[in-house]
């Protein structure tokens, strides 16, 4: 119990002290999700609209894949990333292994099907008249995309945030294609890996309470947009 | 002509739900769309309004300037389901998504009021309402401002004023004729009430199971049928009166009996031992019902009785006053629907 | 729609490029040394230590990754680091044998203790290591393994070895945690066992608990208990990328008699931890 009391001074005392080393792993958390968000997000809803809008054939078997994706284990991801960018990888040249733009591809895989598949689903539950009324007012193509995608807001919003809690707190991938490297690539979740094989338990408590601190300001700042809209 | 349909077959799945061999539709006129429910009526509208393709044959759409073809029926045709999807916005933006689509943003506001008013509701109060904000009438009402702030060339309706309160249902029926008188917009209009669309209408496309079956007007009596000999089959009608027809193809079939081979007579109150409703070969079949009104039909300046039968409803054509004796009924009356046996047409 | 596909497949593609952009930059300053370290080298927070002097000295940055011993190895056979520092021996030798790596160097030693309760129910204080885990097997006082390949791990397989007793998977009192030391001695704490620890753990472990461990260090001092650290450079035959004149630079300085001095003062929380032997 003592962790946990001590941790939350502890995470205080980060916070409010300045300490170089966790402000280190907070901006390299918020980069690289930023990065993997933008990019699942871009990737994710426009895929999600036509799994969910458009009838074609071998769409259930799409969706199967995308949803069997959604259990994509975080280090089977950081293994698959990693056999891409090592220097002997296909990606080699590249020279991404053991960068925060490493993490950020992997994270995109992580974040993809959460994106795609719940994207479909709210744009799936969205009533079918919509569809019908923007076609007859003569919506096409991208109007039809994105005015759906409008009326489907409240469900993207739930699949960003969904997708959002999964990149920010997996650690397989950071740490297997990041390689925790301080002032470098260590992330938040990978600091709190390594804190707690250190046995600095406190230490580790008061990073995992920081994290929560940044999802909570995330989600209120959403939940503020929400309101908006 | 501003349609042209020909050899239409339209599926869901393996269900063949509409087969058209051959349609026109005449430009600046009201068309009615009757039939039971699952006829094919919102398919043929949809297909109209080109928002789905038909499985096959084709749809041609003739613009008053420029080639015949589909693309300008985009922004010239539009489509008023049953019950409209409103987006989750204001009244503003919903009436004027269709203007923004076509990138035409000049003096939205104006027109989206102008619309509003055309529908009976103030813009004043409703311009900034929200989606939810609005009764099921007033979402529909905002729905067809949506189209008529386009100035449609057709104006497809589906059921209309199927599930509306009284006003508004008045408010839409004014909405869309005032449309067709203003700007000559071409009307196609699904609805149950057979009534009005007589009033209105300069045409009537009758569906039954996705075929075309007559000019709308036709009787239609449902099975189940019973055999009761040699190619006879009866039906009980709601009041009791039992009915018997030669020919039915199955006991499921409809028997379609058009209103012009419907005469009517008089039915002395005091001989209440007229025979049953059943005289199958010697020609003349009876049926006895209550007149209930009559209406003048807006396209052929014939008279439409209506008779109920039970809760049914039968319509004939009393012929055009000859000069003899001008057709004494009034609604209310005792009368008899008599009919030949053979004019019966089936459908299964 | 066929605009809309190729859009859709453009987007991958540049964003591939961005995040090749991004990292590609950080790599592209040449001065940085990539190193491949085992987790415990890191916990002791000696590289914490000797980054900077490194750093001032020759002005190259030193970045490591902590991972277990047989990934360390596997970066290096991959080519996705310059330099290794490990304490595997025989890993090491045979590896070199397979020309996955070149210029082995030994660099220091830090020593592995036997560590079981105050009250020691085997009485193995102050025995050498094989004699120790003889009793402890003949026994069958509980003895908590890490079980998981480490370094650690590797060690107290040849100790088993070097005993002339045969590891007994299955055995009862053979406890496998499949974890980190320090987990493994919480567990040996728990069932009132014995384990082997290296002594940068057990320092941290006895901190932890105010001088005051359920588990003490019964064993140690014996060469058997040696934890020999060596670096190794990547082969460059192999891996052209291989930064070897940066590597080759670290090892230098790592040799050098100041930053061995600097190792043999290394203290951390107040203990020594680390004897310098290279051999120049």
């Amino acid at each position: 119990m003592d962790y946990l009391t001590e941790g939350f001074i502890k995470a205080l005392h980060l916070l409010v002290g300045g300490h170089p080393e966790t402000f280190s792993a907070i901006e390299t958390t918020l980069t690289v999700t930023s990065w993997s968000m933008a990019a699942s997000l871009i990737l994710g809803i426009p895929s999600g609209f036509l799994l969910g809008y458009r009838d074609f054939r071998g769409k259930r078997a799409v969706r199967t894949v995308v949803d069997t994706c959604l259990a994509f284990p975080t280090v089977l991801i950081g293994l698959l990333v990693y056999a891409f960018v090592s220097r002997r990888g296909p990606l080699g040249e590249l020279g991404l292994l053991f960068t925060p733009a490493a993490i950020a591809v992997g994270q995109t895989i992580l974040a993809l099907p959460v994106v795609i598949a719940l994207t479909a689903t709210a744009i799936e539950s969205l009533d079918r008249q919509l569809r019908i009324s923007l076609l007859s007012l003569g919506a096409r193509g991208r109007q039809v995309l994105l005015t759906s995608i409008w009326e489907a807001r409240h469900g993207v919003i739930a699949a960003a945030l969904t997708a959002y809690g999964r990149v920010l707190t997996e650690v397989g991938i950071s740490m297997m294609v990041g390689g925790n490297i301080k002032w470098h690539t260590r992330t938040m979740t990978t600091a709190i890996a390594l804190e707690t094989g250190k046995g600095e338990f406190a230490m580790g408590v008061a990073l995992g309470l920081v994290l929560m601190a940044i999802a909570f300001v995330v989600n209120v700042s959403l939940a503020i947009l929400r309101k908006r809209a | 002509m501003i349609y042209l349909v020909e050899g239409l077959r339209h599926r869901y799945g393996t269900q063949t739900v509409l087969r058209l061999d051959r349609l026109t539709i005449e430009r600046h006129k009201i068309v009615g769309l009757i039939g039971p429910n699952g006829s094919g009526k919102s398919t043929l509208l949809r297909l109209l309004a080109f928002v789905e393709p038909p499985s096959r044959g084709r749809i041609v759409y003739y613009p008053e300037e420029g080639n015949a073809g589909n693309e300008d029926a985009r922004f010239q045709v539009t489509l008023l389901g049953q019950e409209p999807y409103l987006l989750k916005r204001t009244v503003l933006a919903n009436v004027a998504y269709g203007l923004k689509v076509r990138g035409d943003t000049e003096s939205l506001e104006k027109r989206a009021a102008e619309a509003l008013e055309w529908v009976g509701l103030p813009p004043r109060a409703f311009l900034r309402r929200r989606w939810f904000e609005l009764s099921g009438g007033e979402a529909q009402r905002v729905a067809l401002a949506a189209r008529l702030v386009l100035r449609p060339k057709v104006l497809l309706l589906d059921e209309p004023t199927a599930s509306v309160d009284m006003e508004s249902a008045q408010r839409i029926r004014e909405a869309a004729l005032r449309a067709q008188r203003e700007w000559g917009t071409t009307i196609v209009v699904a609805s149950h009430d057979r009534h009005w669309l007589f009033e209105v209408c300069d045409g009537m496309l009758h569906l039954l199971k996705g075929r075309l079956a007559g000019t709308g007007a036709e009787n239609i009596i449902l099975g189940p049928w019973r055999q009761c000999g040699q190619d006879l089959w009866a039906k009980r009608l709601e009041d009791g009166q039992e009915l018997v027809l030669p020919g039915a193809p199955g006991p499921n079939a409809m028997a379609l009996i058009p209103p012009d081979r419907l005469a009517l007579e008089h039915v002395l109150e005091d001989s209440s031992d007229s025979s049953p409703a059943s005289a199958p070969y010697d020609g003349a079949c009876r049926i006895a019902g209550t007149l209930l009104r009559l209406t003048l039909e807006r396209a052929g300046g014939h008279i439409l009785a209506t008779v109920a039968v039970g809760r049914s409803l039968f319509t004939a054509t009393l012929p055009p006053s000859r000069g003899l004796r001008p057709a004494p009924f009034y609604p209310g009356q005792r009368v008899e629907l008599i009919f030949p046996a053979h004019d019966v047409a089936w459908f299964s | 729609m066929k605009g809309k596909l190729r859009n859709t497949l453009l987007v991958p593609a540049l964003f591939l490029a961005l995040f090749a952009c991004a990292g590609g930059a950080p790599q592209a300053a040449d001065k940085v040394l990539q190193m491949a370290t085992t987790t415990s080298t890191d916990n002791t927070g000696l590289l914490d230590y000797l980054a900077p002097m490194f750093k001032e000295a020759t002005g190259i940055e030193l970045r490591w990754v902590a991972v277990g011993t047989g990934k360390a190895l596997e970066l290096g056979k991959n080519c996705d680091v310059d330099v290794l520092l490990v304490h595997s021996p025989a890993a090491e030798e045979k590896y070199v044998a397979e020309g996955y790596g070149v210029e082995r160097t030994r660099i220091m030693y830090n020593d592995f203790v036997i560590i079981g309760p105050k009250d020691d129910p085997a009485g193995i204080r102050g025995m050498n290591a094989s004699a120790a885990l003889k009793t402890l097997a003949m026994e069958k006082i509980p003895f908590v393994s890490r079980g998981d390949s480490s370094g650690t791990h590797k060690k107290e397989l040849s100790l088993w070895k070097a005993a002339g007793i045969p590891v007994e998977d299955k055995a009862d009192w053979y406890i496998q945690t499949g974890q980190g030391m320090l987990a493994t001695i919480n567990v040996a704490a728990e069932r009132r066992g014995y384990t082997l620890t290296d002594r940068g753990t057990y320092i941290k472990y006895e901190h932890t608990l105010k001088g005051d461990p359920p588990l003490v260090i019964l064993a140690e001092g014996d060469r058997n208990l040696f934890n020999q650290y060596s670096a190794l450079i990547v082969n460059p035959q192999r891996c052209p990328q291989v930064k070897a004149d940066l590597a080759k630079a670290f090892i230098d300085w790592l040799t050098s008699p100041a930053t061995q001095k600097a190792i043999a003062d290394y203290k951390m929380l107040g203990k020594s931890l680390f004897t310098p032997n290279a051999e120049r």
